[in-house]
């Protein structure tokens, strides 16, 4: 049947060493289950249980504790737990205190040798301390003892020798046999077993000695040469040895001529008595009181069995030779004896080196010279070598030569160290200067390599009214759209500004009733362009009027323009002023088409170039009705508004096919004339109706000029001056083109200066009439230098500055 | 050895001690002495593996070549009064030595191969001996 198991039972704890134990337990019956058997202990009176750490090391049904689990000042509560299916059971509890436990093993390699001196016997027998369980060697201290007994006997004879491993036995009795055994004990604990038993027989006093050997024969100098032979057991009496020889063809036998000069158990022949090229037969005879007994013989011919002494005088020459590496010279001499000047001994060389912490020898082997180079050393290490020898033919090595140190001396390196550290302090000095510079200049050099972004400088805005106004309104303030004209200004608002010479009105197409064509030409080839044309709007405007005017509020925004006007004084003031100069006109056409621009001459009504001066309103009006517009600069005049009659926008809207005209500025005398022709659809009247000026300065003129000198001229004339880029100083001449979006225009006195500097900055359009219409870039004006341009900055905006942001 | 009835120096002193002629004629008698075992050996040894009959083949040409070198250097010795011209020459050396030579049938081959060993050390311990007498100064 199956039931629980058995009870185990504990059979024995011991330890080897203290610091380690084993207990083994016996299992109970296993009830017909498998049974598995766990040991749990715990320490001295604590509470805690532990599992046996190892099943397996001493083998089944025991555990093992190793060293970390090994309290020797503990007492271990042991117990073990025999568990099948059915239920456990557990034997009673040991309690196992390790150092009462301990118990080595036997010492082994128990080895027995007699020994004779003086007629007496002596046995020594020694052994080795027993073996650790994990194989490490035992450095533990063990007390020994021994005992031993006749073979026949019964009792043993016991002996303490302490902590030796070897004991030296007197009182023998010769011709008898021995048994011999020993145990251990450490400290604490209890004897070892006894060691497996050895038997040794002690010899007889009589008996003859044993056989010797001769063990070799050598020749240092292929001159002379010596025999060792090895004794063997002496029988228990002082033995004799006697080495004879005899030579190949001869019967004689010969005693060996010489015991003393090699050392004991040799034979040292001489000159005289070595023959080459004979073969040598030799023995050794062991005589004692007992008998005598002959070694085996040994044939040795003497030319075979040269083995010279090592090579002396090794030294070492370091050689530094010009324009090359330096290297190392090894010289050394054959050994003293050796005689090869004569040629009867020839000897090769070879010699090993190493670096002093390496591990492998290099062998080089070196040949019959007495000397060798050595280039391929590292500098600064050191090495070791040796050198042995051999003969030529036949024969053996020699020993090698005493070790030699090697110091290779670092200067090899000298020429690149000198050239790391120049450059090391050439660096440090360049880097110190460097730091120091930056230091002291940091700023400059900033500035030097990030230049600060300018901001913009830009005369003759408003910045009040920048910071108040719209972007619409400064959209239209800017008027002068296309002033710097884009190829693509269709879109601006072209405001054309008809610059009309004071005499001439030829500027204003539309004012040319007559030549209604031709503005339309002129127009059309303005199309495109805003550029410049309108734009001059602002600027233009501005010549002294506006300097009077120049209280004037900032013509971008017409509201400002307003208000300027108000604070100024009135716009009416202003206007009157403005139109007052009369010399200010800043024509204005706006061209209904592509561009915002006014056509000048393309109003439908045909009307006489307008002031294109609009209401801040009508501005912007303008500016998003016209397709791409940029607002033409924008022209103020709001004030004007009462005055119906400038719809400007309105019309600018429905006559738009033209790009607008530019108008030239012609610049009379010494402003820039131009004429704002004030656009009306519905009015016919003269355009240069004086009061109808009304119109807006739209330029804000960068300088101070004022950009646009209106001279309201009427004039039919005027168109064909429109063709005529530059030409007639009736036109506004660009003086320079400001910022790229500017033109200055010159005054007629400044024309020829203006005209030059058409180049429009931006986009011009280049149709307009050729350089004409560069011209009317220009003529956006800003007043040229030497024309007046007290209005300030502020004041007049150049449109075209503005103008490309309108895109 | 069929060569052991040659009184040869058996050590250093006797070798510096002969006179050069005598040294002479000893070398070349040796060598001569070896020339018919040499091709005797070669003949009746085909069993041999072909490299050990090649090496024997080879070795045999060397002695040969030795032997011409030393006659050669004897000749110009005697020429130029190094030596005597006494001891008749090579002429005679060569005579005895094809002498010993044909009386070299009956060695085993293993005394065979100890003797050539001995001899041709023999040979080359005189010849240096030889050399650094007439020509001192010659790495002797």
């Amino acid at each position: 049947g199956q039931s629980y198991p058995g009870k185990p039972k504990i059979i024995r704890c011991h330890s080897l060493e203290k610091e380690t134990f084993s207990c083994w337990w016996k299992p109970g019956s296993d009830g017909g289950l498998p049974t598995n058997y766990t040991l749990f202990y715990s320490k001295d009176s604590e509470e805690k249980i532990y599992e046996c750490p190892d099943y397996q090391t001493s083998g089944p049904n025991s555990c093992y504790f190793d060293k970390n689990h090994t309290n020797p000042r503990t007492t271990y509560n042991i117990t073990i737990t025999a568990t099948n299916d059915i239920g456990s059971n557990s034997s009673d509890p040991q309690y196992v205190d390790v150092t009462s436990i301990v118990r080595p093993d036997a010492p082994t390699n128990l080895s027995l040798e007699t020994q004779a001196s003086a007629n007496k016997m002596y046995l020594w027998v020694k052994w080795s301390p027993p073996p650790l369980d994990d194989g490490s060697s035992n450095s533990h201290v063990y007390h020994y003892e021994l005992r031993l007994k006749h073979e026949q006997k019964e009792e043993w004879e016991t002996i303490s020798v302490g902590v030796q491993t070897q004991y030296k036995v007197i009182r023998l009795q010769a011709g008898m046999k021995y048994i011999v055994q020993v145990r251990c004990m450490l400290d604490v604990g209890e004897w070892s077993e006894w060691s497996s038993e050895r038997c040794i027989q002690i010899p007889n006093g009589e008996s003859p000695p044993e056989k010797p050997t001769i063990i070799k024969c050598r020749s240092p100098e292929k001159e002379t040469f010596t025999c060792w032979w090895k004794p063997g057991s002496d029988g228990g009496h002082p033995t004799n040895y006697t080495l004879l020889y005899s030579k190949e063809g001869e019967e004689q036998v010969y005693e060996c001529p010489d015991y003393r000069t090699a050392g004991p158990n040799s034979c040292y022949f001489d000159k005289k008595h070595t023959s080459f090229w004979t073969i040598y037969n030799i023995t050794v005879r062991a005589t004692n009181e007992m008998g005598s007994n002959v070694s085996d013989p040994h044939y040795v011919d003497v030319t075979y069995i040269v083995q010279p002494d090592p090579p002396v005088n090794v030294t070492l020459e370091l050689k530094k030779p010009i324009n090359r590496k330096p290297y190392l010279v090894l010289t050394w001499s054959p050994p003293p004896l050796a005689d090869v000047r004569s040629g009867w001994l020839t000897l090769e060389y070879e010699l090993r080196l190493k670096p002093e912490e390496g591990e492998e020898w290099e062998t080089i082997f070196v040949g019959q010279q007495t000397q060798y180079k050595m280039f391929s050393l590292n500098p600064g290490k050191k090495y070791i070598v040796q050198i042995h020898c051999k003969p030529d033919h036949h024969g053996s090595w020699s020993e090698w030569s005493s070790e030699k140190y090697i110091q290779i001396p670092t200067d090899f390196r000298v020429k690149d160290m000198v050239v790391w550290i120049v450059v090391g302090v050439l660096s440090s000095l360049i880097c110190l200067i460097m730091s120091w510079t930056m230091v002291l200049k940091g700023y400059r050099m900033i500035a030097v390599i990030l230049p600060p972004v300018p901001g913009p400088k830009i005369k003759g805005i408003d910045t009040h009214l920048l910071e108040t106004g719209k972007s619409e309104e400064l959209l239209s303030a800017l008027g002068c759209h296309g002033f710097p004209p884009t190829s693509d200004c269709e879109e601006l608002l072209i405001e054309y500004l008809e610059v009309e010479d004071s005499e001439d009105q030829q500027l204003v197409p539309s004012h040319d009733n007559g030549h209604p064509t031709k503005n339309a030409k002129m127009i059309a080839k303005e199309t495109d362009s805003d550029s410049g044309r309108g734009s001059c709007d602002s600027p233009s405007l501005l010549s002294e009027k506006c300097r009077e005017c120049r209280t004037l509020p900032p013509i971008l925004q017409t509201p400002d323009v307003r208000d300027v006007q108000e604070n100024k004084g009135g716009k009416r003031s202003w206007e009157t002023q403005c139109v007052a100069s009369e010399e200010k006109i800043l024509l204005f056409n706006s061209e209904s088409t592509k561009s915002s621009t006014w056509p000048a001459a393309q109003l439908p009504n045909n009307q006489p170039p307008m002031f294109a001066y609009h209401s801040t309103t009508d501005a912007q009006k303008l500016t998003l009705s016209t397709t791409n517009v940029n607002i033409a600069p924008v022209l103020v005049g709001n004030e004007e508004k009462r005055q119906s009659q400038y719809p400007v926008t309105e019309t600018v809207h429905n006559d738009m096919e033209k790009q607008r005209e530019m108008e030239n500025l012609h610049s009379k005398t010494d402003q820039t004339t131009v004429q704002v022709k004030q656009k009306r659809s519905n009015d016919n009247s003269p355009f240069l109706h004086p009061k109808l000026m009304d119109y807006v300065e739209v330029h804000k003129v960068r300088q101070d000029e004022p950009a646009v000198l209106l001279k309201h001229k009427e004039n039919s004339g005027k168109t064909e001056k429109y063709t005529v880029p530059g030409t007639s100083k009736e036109y506004t001449k660009v003086s320079t083109v400001m910022d790229h979006n500017i033109l200055v225009l010159m005054p007629d006195s400044c024309i020829q200066h203006a005209s030059v500097s058409q180049e429009p900055a931006m986009e011009m359009s280049p149709n307009l009439q050729q350089g004409q219409a560069e011209k009317n870039m220009s003529y956006c004006l800003t007043a040229p230098s030497e024309c007046k341009r007290e209005t300030g900055g502020s004041e007049y905006l150049d449109p075209s500055s503005f103008m490309p942001s309108f895109k | 050895c069929h060569t052991s009835g040659m009184l040869t120096p058996n050590g250093k002193e006797y070798a510096q001690k002969i006179p050069r002629e005598e040294l002479t004629h000893l070398i070349l008698k040796l060598l001569q002495a070896w020339k018919e075992p040499l091709s005797h050996f070669n003949q009746h040894h085909q069993e041999l593996p072909d490299d050990s009959l090649s090496k024997a083949k080879q070795i045999s040409n060397m002695v040969h070549e030795l032997k011409t070198g030393v006659e050669k250097v004897t000749e110009k010795m005697q020429s130029m009064g190094i030596i005597s011209n006494s001891l008749n020459g090579v002429a005679s050396s060569e005579a005895a030595g094809l002498s010993l030579g044909n009386e070299a049938d009956m060695m085993s081959d293993s005394d065979f191969i100890h003797c050539f060993r001995r001899d041709s050390n023999k040979v080359q311990s005189y010849l240096k001996i030889l050399k650094c007498r007439i020509m001192p100064e010659n790495s002797c």
